[in-house]
């Protein structure tokens, strides 16, 4: 622990501020092609006809590079975790978000592959599009996803659930009842480095494969996945990333990059321009959330219902796994003994939705905090008292079934006061999170209580 | 066309519009300027021409005949920091680094400028220089210290040893 404290320099401090640090664009190597990409129009539409072999013809095009072209051309980023595939990398007989790429090509210079993209000839029939998540599960929900309007594989069920206690008799028992909907809306990362990629065909058949990731050997699985190809034939080049937020984790342009590299035998570059990134990089989602707290007069929460609806944009991506964490985190560093969550990853005619610091997490966080105010409010105590009352404590039961032995939610909550010199009775400045008796033991919190750690090993103060 | 960068005179090939940023990149391998939208918004492409920064992606290549180019490659090698560069190192003002370059060049023409600058006069300086990472608090902190000449680049030195830190969560294990 002794760099905790200690002003250390960065260890690429003085690359960064010589201009030497070596982001993918900067990599140098002679004879590269540029890319381009043709790109949905439509918010969704059939595509009836395409037809790429103008651009082909165009002088100084090295490689047009269309659905054909890709061995496994539907991939899912969650495939390694057993759950199908359903996105593919060009489209193929349609397109369901706007900026959906379709085409690429390959050229000499960013100009010629602009125009080489104008060249390539295609038909679309429009179909109506879709947005707001609350009307997913209506009658008239317009076909947008082969899986219907939500994604169906969380095991037996079309949405993640997490039930604890039993809700109903909390809500009976119920002094007062609090309700509250938390909109949070989508976030584009922005970092000030685009998406890019470099590949380059190696003597030896291989690939190396200069990538702007976040995640290096995941990004390695996807373009593997995609070209059907032995990780070993792969060589990937990171380095520093200029900004990702969460943007960079999904594989955006290494895989194009390989395709096109392959089919013209050249190294490839392609650089997302910042219309690009704004149109179809994938953002933090928008969520929808309904909290309804069972609450005593003085400031218990028995129990809560909460359902989440979850935009996942036009593919799945990550967001299961984003919403399996949402769920993970709807009590908050709150011990709520009866639950009731219904999570749902909804499927619209957004670009794909993706990580975004402390994904799932941050929307519930947000959601769950306000909630906190707000019955605070109704129930006209104090804020911070509510919080403490209720908090995380050793031996209590998540709704996920976890019994604590190191929550945080005391001394944290304690140490905001302190710092924003915030005035709470002494009987709550003493508070430890120490396993829960007398006055912070109710009636309701004695069944959830885990088994007493005996030995000394793993946890607990 | 007879262009000058960092003191040194290149003849360049690049057609008359082609864009500054495209030529110190792409054909003379000066790295530094980055494409960050190439449309004027960002400042990543920021390059001095005669002292001023200007926005290199959008300058074509005719608008700069004769003149006076620096770029970041142009202020001070890593064993000879300039103060700016010294001052952005010392206050930890780059983090991913991509707008790095933009803002030491908006940076040092202020310094040369108008060196008794305000709070308010370095912040008009650096507006338009977008950074996703930092939240800007410790890039005016860097451009302040260079302007009052307080840097100390002999503190880019590992240190292992502590100092007395306040305990911020009550009950931590010290
Ligand atoms: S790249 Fe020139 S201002 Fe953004
Ligand atoms: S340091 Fe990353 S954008 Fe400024």
């Amino acid at each position: 622990m002794k760099a905790v404290g200690a002003r250390l320099p960065r260890y690429d401090g003085v690359a960064h501020v010589t201009g030497r640090t070596t982001y993918v664009d900067d990599v140098r190597i002679r004879g590269i092609l540029w890319t381009k990409a043709l790109r949905s129009p439509h918010h969704h539409a059939a595509i009836t006809r395409l037809d790429a072999s103008k651009a082909e013809a165009l002088p100084g095009v090295h490689a047009v590079v269309t659905h054909e072209d890709v061995p496994k051309n539907v991939y899912g980023h969650l495939e390694a975790l057993g759950i199908p595939a359903d996105e593919p990398l060009l489209a193929e007989n349609d397109v369901r978000y706007k900026g959906q790429p379709i085409a690429v090509v390959a050229a000499g210079d960013e100009d010629t592959a602009r125009e080489a993209v104008e060249l390539i000839e295609i038909e679309y029939e429009e179909r109506p599009a879709f947005f707001d998540i609350r009307k997913a599960l209506d009658p008239d929900w317009p076909q947008i996803h082969q899986w219907g309007p939500v994604y169906p594989h969380f095991g037996p069920h079309n949405h993640r659930r997490v039930r604890k206690g039993n809700v109903d008799r909390a809500f009976d028992e119920a002094d007062v009842i609090v309700e509250g909907v938390y909109r949070p809306q989508a976030i584009e990362h922005c970092p000030l480095e685009p998406q890019t990629a470099l590949a380059v065909p190696e003597a030896d058949g291989r690939l190396t494969i200069y990538s702007c990731t976040q995640a290096m050997y995941f990004s390695m699985g996807v373009v593997a996945a995609h070209l059907e190809w032995p990780l070993n034939k792969l060589k990937f080049v990171g380095g520093t990333v200029g900004g990702g937020f969460g943007g960079k984790v999904d594989t955006a342009t290494e895989t194009i990059c390989a395709l096109l590299a392959l089919k013209s035998k050249q190294p490839v570059k392609w650089r997302w321009t910042r219309e690009e990134e704004f149109l179809a990089s994938s953002t933090r989602a928008p969520w929808h959330m309904e909290i309804a707290d069972a609450l005593t007069n003085d400031g218990w929460i028995l129990g809560r219902r909460m359902l989440t609806l979850h935009d996942s944009g036009a593919y799945a991506r990550f967001s299961p796994y984003g919403v399996t964490k949402h769920a993970f985190h709807h009590t908050g560093a709150y011990t709520i003994p009866n639950v009731h969550f219904d999570g749902y990853v909804v499927f619209t005619n957004r670009v794909p939705t993706t990580a975004m610091r402390g994904f799932g997490v941050t929307s519930v966080s947000f959601a769950v905090e306000t909630q906190m105010n707000r019955i605070a409010e109704v129930l006209d105590l104090d804020p911070l008292q509510i919080r403490l009352k209720n908090a995380n404590r050793i031996g209590d039961t998540t709704a996920n079934r976890i019994t604590l032995k190191d929550p945080s939610t005391v001394p944290v909550v304690l140490a905001a006061a302190d710092r924003i010199g915030y005035d709470l009775p002494a009987e709550y400045r003493s508070m430890t999170s120490d396993r829960r008796s007398g006055e912070l033991l109710p009636e309701h919190l004695v069944a959830q209580l885990g088994v007493e750690e005996t030995s000394g090993n793993g946890g607990g103060r | 066309m007879k262009l000058t960068v960092n003191g040194v005179e290149h003849d360049v090939q690049a057609p008359q519009l082609a864009s500054l940023l495209h030529v110190l990149r792409e054909e003379l391998d000066l790295t530094s300027p980055k494409a960050g939208c190439q449309q004027g918004g960002c400042g990543t492409c920021t390059v001095l021409v005669d002292g001023e920064p200007r926005r290199s992606c959008l300058l074509p290549l005719a608008a700069v005949e004769g003149a006076a180019i620096t770029t970041v490659e142009g202020l001070g090698a890593a064993d000879e920091l300039s103060p700016m560069q010294a001052a952005f190192d010392e206050h930890y003002a780059a983090q991913c680094g991509f707008c790095t370059s933009g803002f030491l060049l908006a940076g040092t023409a202020l310094l040369n400028g108008s060196p008794g600058a305000t709070r308010e006069e370095v912040l008009e300086a650096l507006s338009g220089h977008v950074c996703r990472c930092t939240g800007y608090v410790k890039i005016v902190r860097a451009v302040e210290a260079a302007l009052h000449g307080e840097v100390h680049p002999e503190r880019v030195e590992a240190s292992f040893e502590p100092e007395e830190t306040e305990v911020l969560i009550p009950g931590s294990p010290a």
